[in-house]
C-alpha cells in the first residue's frame, strides 16, 4: 500500500511539467556546466564566503555590529539552501523509483516499500558523505550557536572556492594515481617518528632534558626535526639522543626528497591528462566545433585555412612532433589516440560539434574514427580523407559525408595546368589563384520580393555576376545549368549557384535582404 | 599528339596517368622502382624503368627533343629536385610540373626550374575547407561532377585568325549557341591573374589569349571545332 503510494507519487512528479522545470532550473544553476547561469551563481558564492571569513577575522578583535550578523545569515541561508538543492538533483530517486517499479513488473514481483526507501537513503547518504558534500556541510554547521566552539571550521569556507576551479580536482587526481607511494611514504615516517621518538624519550624522558616531560613532548620534537624545521625548542643533550637526532635528521632528509620527487613525477606523467581535461572544458564552452583528427601536412594547411576563416577547431594528434607544431602555432590540440573509444566519446559525442574531418595517412585508422562517430551520431558531417582510390568506396560505404582523395585531386590540378578537359571539382583550383573571386550561393526566401523576376533583373548582369547554375525549389536533383538570364523567371525557395567577386555576390545579397525590410 | 613525360608512378602519378589516358596525348612512364613499372604495366599503361640520374636517360625518352611536358611526381623529394633541375637544363621551354610533399620545397623546386609545384595535402585541405566553408556549394559541385556527361571547366587557347579573334567581351553569342559559360579570360602578361567575365567592361579577346569556360564535354569539343582550334 505505501509501495504503491510512493510509486504513484513518482509517476506523477515525473508528469509534472512545474516540477520538472524546478528541477532543470536548479540543475542549470548548481550543476550544468553548459549553462548560462552557473558562473553568476558561482561568483556570489564565492563572493559570500570570501566576505564571511573576512568578517570572522574581523570578529576575533573587534565586536561585529547587526549589519555583519545580518550579511552571515543570509549567506548562511544561501550556503544552506545550495546544499539543499545538490542534495535534490544529486541522485534522480523518482527515475530510479519507475525503473524499479518497472522491472518489478516485469518480473511479477510487487514493489516493496523498504527496498524502495532503503536503495534511495543508501544513494541519498553516498552523497551526503561526497567529499563537495562534506566541504559544504563544514561551512555551514559552526553558525549553529551550540557548536560556536567549532567557529574556526568556518575558515573550511574557503575551501568550497576550491569547489570551482577544476584544475585543483584535477590535480587531486593526479595525487591520488600515486595512493601506494604516498601510503608507503606516511608509513614510512610514523615509523621513523615512532622510534625516533621512543629512543628520544628512552635516553632524555628520565629528568635528562628538561624540556622532554611526557612522550608526547618527544613526538613533538621528531616530528619537528624530520619535517626539517628545527625550532630548537627541545635539542638533545645526551650523546643517545644526538645520535638518534643525526638518523632522524638524515631520514627526514630522505622522505622529503622522496616526497617531492613522486610529486613532481605524477605531475608529469599526468600533464598530458591535465591538459587533456583542460581542453575538453574548453571545448564544452564552443558551439558549432571542429575537430581535426590527423595534424600532418593535410591538417596544418587545413587548420590555417580554418584559423583564416575565423573556425573554432581542435586538432588531435598522436605524434609527439605534430603535437608540438600544433602548440607553436597556439591552436587547440590534443595528443591522444583517436583509435580509441574514450577519445572520441570525449571530443566529439559529448560536445558541440558540426563537423569532423579525418586527415591521417592510416586508412584503417580513418575508418575506425568515421564509422565509431557514425554509428553514434549520423548527424555529424565527417570528410575524410582516403590515401587509395579502392578505400574511397569504402568510406562512402561507411556513410561519409564527403571523401577526399588527395592524390586525384591534384592530378586534376596537374591536368587543369597543360589545358585539357578538367573535372568540375578543379573549378575551386582555378578560382584559387585569384582570392577574391568565389563560387557562392544565393537563396532566393518567399519572402523576396525577387520572385516572379528574371536574373538579369535582379542586377546580377550589372554587378558582373555569372550565374552557373540554378536550383529548383533548392532541390538538388532540378538543377538547371546555364540559365537563360532573360527568361528565367525566379520562384520561391530557388538557390542561384554564381561566380563573381566576393564584394559584388556580398552586395547583391544585401541588396535581396535590403528589399525583404 | 602533345608528348607528356611522367616521371614516377606515385599514386598521384598513378591518377595522372588514368585522366590522360584517352587524350590527345602520348604519355611516357617513367620510373626508377621496378616495382612501381610492374604496377603501371598491369594497370594498363606502358612504363620504364630508368633513374633519370643520368642526362643520357632523359634524352632517350625524349626530354629536349619533342616532349612538351614533365610531371615530376615520383615519391622521393630531392629525386623530384635533381630530375626538374636536369630537364630544365636541357629543355628551356619545356612545362615542367613539380610535386612536393613540404611547404619549405616549394621555393628550392621552383628555382630548380618547376614551371609549378602543387602538393597533394594542400589541395586536399583546402577542398576540405571548401566544403566547411560553403558547403552547400560543395554539394552542388559533387552534384555537376556526378553527370553522365561531366561538366568541365577548359582553358581554351584562341587561335589567331579565329571567329573570336578581335571580338568583344559584352557580344559574344557563340558561347549561348552553345550552351558553355564564359567565365573570363587568363592573361598571358602575368601568370595566375584571372579577368572575370563581365558584360560591363569592353575587353577585347585577341589571338593567343585564353578563355575559361565552361560546360559539358561534348559542347566544349563542339565549341572548339567552330572556332577553330585544332
Amino acid at each position: 500500500m505505501f509501495a504503491k503510494l510512493i510509486v504513484s507519487f513518482a509517476y506523477f512528479l515525473d508528469s509534472s511539467k512545474s516540477y520538472k522545470r524546478a528541477e532543470d532550473f536548479a540543475y542549470d544553476l548548481l550543476e550544468n556546466p553548459k549553462s548560462k547561469i552557473k558562473p553568476y551563481f558561482d561568483s556570489l558564492i564565492i563572493f559570500l564566503v570570501l566576505s564571511t571569513v573576512s568578517i570572522l577575522i574581523y570578529d576575533i578583535s573587534h565586536r561585529i555590529t547587526y549589519h555583519f550578523e545580518m550579511i552571515e545569515n543570509v549567506a548562511v541561508s544561501i550556503f544552506i539552501l545550495e546544499w539543499i538543492g545538490r542534495f535534490w538533483i544529486s541522485d534522480n530517486s523518482k527515475a530510479r523509483i519507475i525503473r524499479y517499479h518497472e522491472k518489478m513488473i516485469e518480473l511479477g514481483l510487487k514493489p516493496s516499500a523498504g527496498n524502495i526507501m532503503r536503495t534511495i537513503f543508501l544513494q541519498k547518504l553516498k552523497y551526503v558523505f561526497s567529499p563537495m558534500s562534506i566541504i559544504d556541510l563544514l561551512a555551514i554547521l559552526p553558525t549553529y550557536r551550540p557548536l560556536r566552539i567549532l567557529r574556526f571550521f568556518l575558515i573550511f569556507r574557503l575551501l568550497k572556492v576550491f569547489r570551482y576551479t577544476k584544475s585543483l580536482n584535477s590535480f587531486f587526481k593526479v595525487l591520488s594515481d600515486k595512493k601506494f607511494e604516498f601510503n608507503f611514504l606516511f608509513f614510512l615516517g610514523v615509523f621513523t617518528i615512532f622510534i625516533s621518538s621512543t629512543v628520544m624519550y628512552v635516553f632524555e624522558g628520565t629528568g635528562n632534558n628538561p624540556n622532554i616531560n611526557s612522550f608526547l613532548d618527544a613526538v613533538y620534537w621528531a616530528i619537528i626535526t624530520i619535517t626539517t624545521v628545527g625550532y630548537g625548542d627541545i635539542v638533545p643533550v645526551t650523546l643517545g639522543g644526538k645520535a638518534v637526532t643525526l638518523v632522524l635528521v638524515s631520514g627526514g632528509f630522505l622522505i622529503l626528497v622522496l616526497a617531492t620527487s613522486i610529486v613532481t613525477n605524477a605531475l608529469s606523467e599526468k600533464i598530458e591528462i591535465v591538459h587533456e581535461n583542460k581542453i575538453l572544458a574548453q571545448a564544452n564552452k564552443i558551439s558549432h566545433l571542429i575537430i581535426v583528427f590527423g595534424f600532418g601536412r593535410m591538417g596544418q594547411t587545413l587548420a590555417s585555412e580554418l584559423e583564416k576563416g575565423y573556425k573554432k577547431f581542435i586538432v588531435v594528434d598522436k605524434e609527439e612532433a605534430n603535437i608540438i607544431k600544433a602548440k607553436e602555432l597556439g591552436y587547440l590540440y590534443m595528443k591522444a589516440d583517436a583509435s580509441q573509444y574514450s577519445v572520441i566519446e570525449n571530443l566529439v559525442f559529448n560536445n558541440d560539434v558540426e563537423r569532423v574531418v579525418i586527415t591521417t595517412e592510416n586508412d584503417a585508422l580513418n575508418l575506425s574514427i568515421l564509422l565509431t562517430i557514425k554509428a553514434e551520431n549520423s548527424n555529424i558531417e565527417v570528410i575524410v580523407r582516403s590515401n587509395s582510390d579502392e578505400n574511397v568506396k569504402k568510406f562512402k560505404i561507411a556513410n561519409a559525408d564527403y571523401v577526399i582523395f588527395p592524390y586525384e585531386s591534384v592530378a586534376e590540378m596537374a591536368v587543369e595546368y597543360i589545358g585539357n578537359f578538367v573535372n568540375f571539382d578543379a573549378i575551386d583550383s582555378i578560382l584559387l589563384r585569384n582570392s577574391s573571386i568565389t563560387l557562392d550561393e544565393i537563396n532566393i526566401l518567399d519572402t523576396n520580393s525577387m520572385i516572379g523576376k528574371s536574373i538579369s533583373q535582379i542586377g546580377m548582369e550589372e554587378l558582373s555576376i555569372i550565374t552557373i547554375a540554378v536550383l529548383k525549389n533548392g532541390k538538388m536533383k532540378n538543377f538547371i545549368f546555364n540559365p537563360d538570364c532573360e527568361n528565367y523567371i525566379l520562384e520561391v525557395n530557388d538557390s542561384l549557384v554564381v561566380i563573381g567577386e566576393e564584394d559584388n555576390i556580398k552586395t547583391i545579397k544585401k541588396n535581396i535582404t535590403r528589399q525583404l525590410a | 599528339m602533345i608528348k607528356v613525360v611522367l616521371f614516377g608512378y606515385s599514386k598521384t602519378g598513378r591518377e595522372l596517368a588514368k585522366l590522360l589516358k584517352d587524350d590527345e596525348y602520348e604519355l611516357i612512364i617513367i620510373d626508377e622502382n621496378p616495382h612501381q613499372v610492374a604496377e603501371a604495366n598491369s594497370d594498363g599503361f606502358f612504363a620504364r624503368h630508368s633513374t633519370f640520374k643520368d642526362d643520357t636517360l632523359l634524352f632517350e625518352s625524349g626530354i629536349g627533343e619533342d616532349v612538351e611536358i614533365l610531371f615530376c611526381v615520383s615519391n622521393d623529394d630531392s629525386l623530384n629536385l635533381f630530375v626538374t633541375l636536369s630537364a630544365r637544363y636541357i629543355d628551356k621551354d619545356l612545362k615542367i610540373l613539380t610535386l612536393i610533399y613540404k611547404k619549405e620545397d616549394e621555393k628550392k623546386m621552383l628555382l630548380a626550374g618547376a614551371n609549378r609545384t602543387i602538393s597533394p595535402y594542400d589541395v586536399g585541405a583546402i577542398k576540405a575547407f571548401r566544403i566547411i566553408d560553403k558547403p552547400k556549394v560543395s554539394k552542388i559541385l559533387n552534384l555537376f561532377a556526378l553527370q553522365s556527361n561531366k561538366l568541365s571547366i577548359s582553358e581554351i587557347t584562341i587561335p589567331k585568325d579565329s571567329i573570336l579573334d578581335g571580338s568583344h567581351f559584352n557580344n559574344i553569342p557563340i558561347f549561348k549557341e552553345n550552351n558553355i559559360i564564359f567565365l573570363g579570360i587568363l592573361n598571358k602578361d602575368i601568370e595566375g591573374n584571372f579577368i572575370l567575365f563581365s558584360k560591363e567592361t569592353d575587353y577585347k579577346i585577341d589571338g593567343g589569349d585564353t578563355i575559361v569556360t565552361l560546360g559539358s564535354k561534348t559542347n566544349i569539343k563542339k565549341f572548339k571545332q567552330e572556332i577553330g582550334v585544332k
